[in-house]
């Protein structure tokens, strides 16, 4: 007995609540959660890190780990309850009836494997059947999941595919015992924008296809309003709001649903005249909560002796369907009224040009055996052609997803590799061929790097001052000790840390303290120009917002260059200035923000911005959903490095996309593009994003 | 006066150790006392299989610092009537007793067991280190730069490893090899390494404050180097760097050349683990933090990778205790290195080897001694495994 028949919900979760065990206390990570997903319904969890919308996941799979325990509540499956199940009982359910797809698609697949292999087992547990059944179902499910020659890929191993073909694969082989609940766990977090966006769309139309419900984990607001019917925002362990998308994108009852709205960028917001606004505080720790309401002490409209007083339940908006929200002062909030003033500032006036690069190229050459040599030298091209200009006081923001160049490009600016030709200007220097260890002191910390793994960014075992310290030391900073320890404790303040963090180690730290210590030190020397690789893409919505805002104040301040390095177009049109479009090594698009935002655009722009999920119901979007995935570097197309993923390629006559590569075209003064569409075609290009009147 | 009962040598044999008990009850209140501020270590007290290892080791520490205070009789005096007696025997004089019997020569095998740990415990951790410190100074460059360097220093500990280990020995002590002064000048290279270590840990650190730099570094070179030459040199040998008057570490040759073939069997395997993880930590952003601003590749690798790499190496440095304990009991049986009367475990286990059906107990003594100790450095670095895993 694997599946029976049930008329009710698939999944009932009541009043659940989840602890872990640890030698020192039990730590709450999920209280009194509830929730009902309806057949054919997907419902979205969505949260900070630390909410425990995962730990609600793994609870439904009862797949908790030694020390998790489920303390109260009950998870029922299609009327049945999961949390009093035998370990066969729930082998029965878990691949058949319930799924889970993983963030890391090569970790949830067996590397030793075949993919037909794989794939086979799981209706040949789950339902008995014959092998050559199985292996017909794989080729249908995979021919599904739109993957190109399902007979090859069954053939192969994990390994031989990409990362967006793995995850279709993960998606696969959950789809294969047709199961009733499919729990997809930031399925996309680990891809790039283009390919995030054809998995989504594949996942919603499998969803709708094959009439299954979903559980989809995302912290990310803009993707589970591409999926899902319906939502759930967690915070710190409860779920705070709950209702349909509409209800709570448009109505929100929850004072952190709101906050959350207004700290991610959508559309209209400005680093000058709408800045974000971030939320004050810090998430609080499992073992700190506040009393009362959790969100309390970072709440707007926190009210004391009513707030954090005893436990507060979750309540239905009258009214609504199905719409709950876990907030005591619902009624007495005006939700309407507009956002208090904030601070706004003057836009920089962007000054003298401060870098200057001409036709950079950087080529890599990789042997195949390095001992004895020999083997087939194959040349990396990373960087093609790179011209561009930076001024002083401007960001200029670099786009493009995985392999585009724009990592290498960082390295050869910063002078840990040199360039295989053309040029490089900083102040009227050449400094194309001169490595890190011969740039003068001056030179290195007026060009500084801000990482993007928070994690990552601090030695673990120095103390957070002791690095600030070093970097001033190296910079030539400070004539004693004493004078170094004081401008360390200034940057602290600079980057709104409290001078007690000197002391810290990093692991005492959160992510977002932990990158204000990386900006602290990339501006220890007074870095004129900085290069900030993805800096606020692993932190949470929340705290990406006070990370950026302090990153323009002290732009602002220092008159820096900003090089803002991202894939996210949300957050680039926000804060750059001019916008560079890479891909493949080549810039394909350069203009100022406005322009690269609107008609006409380069083909990969448009798909770009049209990928990009936005947390905002009155965008409406122009699907242009790209195949298959980004050509490897060593082996790029000839012609033009986009025509292979190109829907504009049939407009250019003679096919001359394949056997050209386009020259840079300027379409107005400093918008340039590098396509062979003629101008009535790119004029004819129709907006991607337009934005609902109110 | 009779012979005592086994009921007797056991209520002698643990109150000969009070010292030993007083340290660890000691060593183990405070320590479980403030474990919550101990870091590391003070998790090893959150393990049943670490705390048992920790108490083994302590046990042979603590014997080896008291030893004086423990044994009964001079473990070089021979009473020839003692002679592979049985445990509890009565002394001929009547005034005492061998707890554990006495072996072919008459001596008091307790005695010689408990100052064989002594032996031991200088020696195993001593070597390690030095086996450290090579691997570390090797593997580091190896792993943070890669190519050419890295095929070169992995072949050569390759073709160390491969080369059998007791033949290598053998062809160390042997007279004619010692005559040449080879293991001497093996010597030189080798403890060099510890003063080559700390001169670039300091350099890369501090030369940015040049004052300080050169106050620290002419401190290492002062007295380190007074303490390698003594090291390594040996009046009347062929390294005869140093008057006799200066000559303050008398290392006999023997356990120099003992010192030597330890450090040149376990740095290749340090070498490889060393190179292993800089592999890894290298791609850490706090890595290309730091080339970005401008240091040097030793800053790099001493100061932003060593440091985190200490985990395993913590670890790896408990189980290489124990390795080179067996070491030296397989040195002491083939009766390498260390002179015939001394009373090191490898030693008496060989020479109460001969008389096995007679009398078992010279040998079985030193035999437990050697593998308690192995037993608790094993399961030390596995309770530190653990809890350095969890949390």
């Amino acid at each position: 007995m694997t599946k029976w028949d049930y008329d009710g919900p698939i999944l009932e979760i009541e009043n659940l609540s989840i602890s872990f065990f640890t030698r020192l206390r039990e730590i709450p990570a999920v209280m009194d959660f509830s929730c009902v997903v309806q057949p054919g319904e997907a419902m979205g969890l969505v949260g900070e890190s630390g909410c425990g919308k995962s730990t609600v996941a793994l609870a439904v799979m009862r797949d908790l780990g030694k020390n998790g325990r489920i303390v109260g509540g009950t998870i029922k499956f299609k009327g049945r309850d999961l949390t009093t199940m035998s370990e066969e009982e729930l082998r029965d359910i878990r691949g058949s009836e319930i799924a889970m797809i993983y963030q890391e698609p090569m970790a949830s697949l067996n590397p030793a494997m075949k993919i037909g292999k794989q794939l086979m087992e799981v209706p040949m547990i789950h339902e008995g059947i014959s092998a050559e059944e199985a292996h017909k179902r794989a080729l249908e499910v995979v021919a599904d999941v739109r993957l190109p020659d399902p007979a090859r890929i069954l053939n192969s191993f994990p390994h031989q595919l990409s990362g967006g073909q793995q995850q279709r694969i993960v998606i696969a082989m959950a789809l294969m015992s047709k199961p009733a609940l499919l729990i997809l766990d930031e399925p996309t977090t680990a891809l790039d924008v283009t390919v995030e966006a054809a998995v989504v769309d594949l996942v919603k139309d499998l969803g709708e296809k094959y009439g299954t419900s979903m559980l989809f984990i995302s912290h990310n607001l803009g993707l589970v309003l591409d999926t899902c019917n319906r939502l759930c925002v967690m915070y710190s362990g409860e779920a705070v709001e709950t209702g349909s998308i509409a209800d709570v994108f448009d109505k929100m009852q929850h004072p952190y649903t709101q906050a959350l709205f207004r700290s991610i960028p959508l559309p209209g917001a400005d680093k000058n005249s709408r800045p974000l606004v971030a939320i004050p505080g810090n998430f609080p720790l499992p073992h700190e909560r506040p009393q009362g309401c959790n969100f309390g002490p970072r709440c707007d409209y926190f009210k004391d002796g009513i707030c954090n007083v005893g436990d507060i339940k979750m309540h239905d908006i009258a009214g609504d369907d199905r719409h709950g929200s876990r907030c005591l002062r619902v009624d007495e909030i005006d939700w309407n009224a507009p956002l208090k003033a904030v601070k706004t500032a003057e836009k920089t006036p962007i000054g003298e040009v401060v870098l200057k690069m001409d036709d950079l190229r950087k080529y890599y050459e990789v042997s195949a055996n390095k001992l004895f040599g020999g083997g087939d030298t194959k040349v990396v091209k990373a960087n093609e052609t790179l011209s561009f200009e930076a001024h002083e006081g401007e960001t200029l923001a670099i786009v493009g997803e995985s392999g585009c160049g724009k990592s290498t490009f960082a390295k050869v600016l910063m002078g840990l590799e040199t360039a295989t030709s053309g040029s490089i200007m900083l102040y009227g220097e050449d400094i194309q061929d001169t490595p890190i260890e011969k740039r003068s002191t001056e030179t290195v910390s007026g060009v500084q790097m801000v990482f993007q793994n928070p994690f990552d960014t601090l030695n673990p075992s120095m103390t957070v001052g002791r690095q600030i310290i070093r970097a001033l030391e190296i910079f030539g900073e400070g004539k004693s000790e004493e004078d170094r320890r004081n401008r360390m404790l200034e940057l602290l303040d600079l980057v709104k840390l409290p001078r007690e963090f000197a002391e810290r180690m990093p692991r005492q730290l959160s992510g977002g303290q932990k990158q204000r210590v990386g900006i602290a030190r990339a501006f220890a020397g007074g870095a004129k120009i900085v290069i900030a690789d993805e800096p606020v893409s692993a932190l949470d919505v929340s705290v990406q917002a006070a990370v950026t805002d302090l990153l323009m104040e002290i732009q602002r301040k220092n008159r820096t260059t900003l090089l803002f390095i991202s894939h996210d177009l949300s957050i680039v049109r926000y804060l750059s200035d001019r916008v560079m479009v890479m891909y493949l090594g080549h810039v394909v698009e350069l203009g100022s923000t406005d322009q690269v935002f609107s008609p006409p655009y380069h083909p990969y722009t448009e798909a770009l911005l049209s990928a990009v999920p936005i947390a905002d119901t009155k965008v409406q979007k122009k699907r242009v959903v790209l195949e298959g995935d980004i050509p490897s570097a060593m082996n790029p197309p000839p012609g033009c490095p986009f025509q292979t993923r190109c829907r504009w390629k049939s407009k250019v006559p003679g096919n001359k996309c394949e056997s050209e590569m386009p020259p840079m075209v300027t379409l107005a003064e400093g918008h340039q593009i590098k396509c062979h569409l003629s101008d009535a075609e790119l004029r004819s290009m129709e907006p991607v994003i337009t934005i609902a009147a109110e | 006066m009779e012979d005592h009962g086994w009921g007797s040598i056991i209520a002698a044999f643990l109150t000969q150790f009070w010292p030993v008990w007083l340290a660890l009850v000691i060593t183990f209140a405070v320590s479980i006392r403030y474990k919550r501020r101990l870091g590391l270590y003070g998790k090893l007290f959150d393990s049943n299989i670490g705390m048992i290892g920790f108490a083994i080791v302590m046990f042979w520490v603590f014997t080896a610092f008291f030893a004086d205070m423990i044994v009964t009789h001079d473990t070089l005096s021979q009473i020839s009537q003692m002679k592979n007696k049985s445990p509890g025997t009565v002394t001929p004089d009547g005034a005492s007793w061998y707890i554990l019997g006495g072996d072919h020569l008459g001596r008091d095998v307790f005695s010689r067991m408990v100052l064989g740990s002594r032996v031991v415990i200088q020696i195993a951790p001593m070597a390690t280190v030095f086996a450290f410190m090579v691997g570390i100074t090797l593997g580091l460059p190896a792993g943070y730069y890669g190519g050419k360097l890295d095929t070169v220093l992995s072949f050569l500990a390759n073709l160390i490893l491969a080369f059998p280990v007791i033949l290598l020995f053998y062809l160390l002590v042997t007279p004619e090899m010692v005559q040449t002064g080879l293991p001497q000048y093996m010597a030189v290279v080798l403890f060099l390494f510890p003063l080559i270590f700390l001169i670039v840990l300091l350099n890369s650190r501090y030369y940015v404050r040049p004052d300080l730099r050169n106050m620290l570094i002419a401190g290492v070179i002062l007295i380190g180097g007074w303490a390698y030459l003594a090291l390594v040199s040996e009046p009347g040998s062929r390294v005869a760097l140093l008057p006799k008057a200066m000559d303050f570490i008398a290392l006999p040759g023997n356990i120099l050349i003992v010192f030597v073939s330890v450090v040149f069997v376990n740095a290749p395997t340090v070498y490889r683990i060393i190179r292993g993880i800089v592999l890894d930590i290298k791609t850490r952003d706090y890595v290309a933090a730091a080339q970005t601003r401008g240091e040097g590749p030793w800053y790099i690798m001493l100061w932003e990778i060593l440091p985190n790499a200490r985990g395993p190496l913590i670890v790896d440095f408990c189980l290489r205790i124990g390795y080179t304990t067996i070491l030296l009991g397989t040195l002491g049986f083939f009766g390498l290195g260390l002179s015939p009367e001394s009373p090191d475990w490898g030693s008496t286990i060989n020479a109460g080897r001969k008389l096995m059906s007679i009398a078992p107990h010279p040998a079985i003594v030193p035999a437990l001694a050697l593998m308690s100790l192995v037993l608790g450095l094993n399961l030390l670095a596995d309770g530190l495994r653990e809890e350095s895993l969890r949390d």
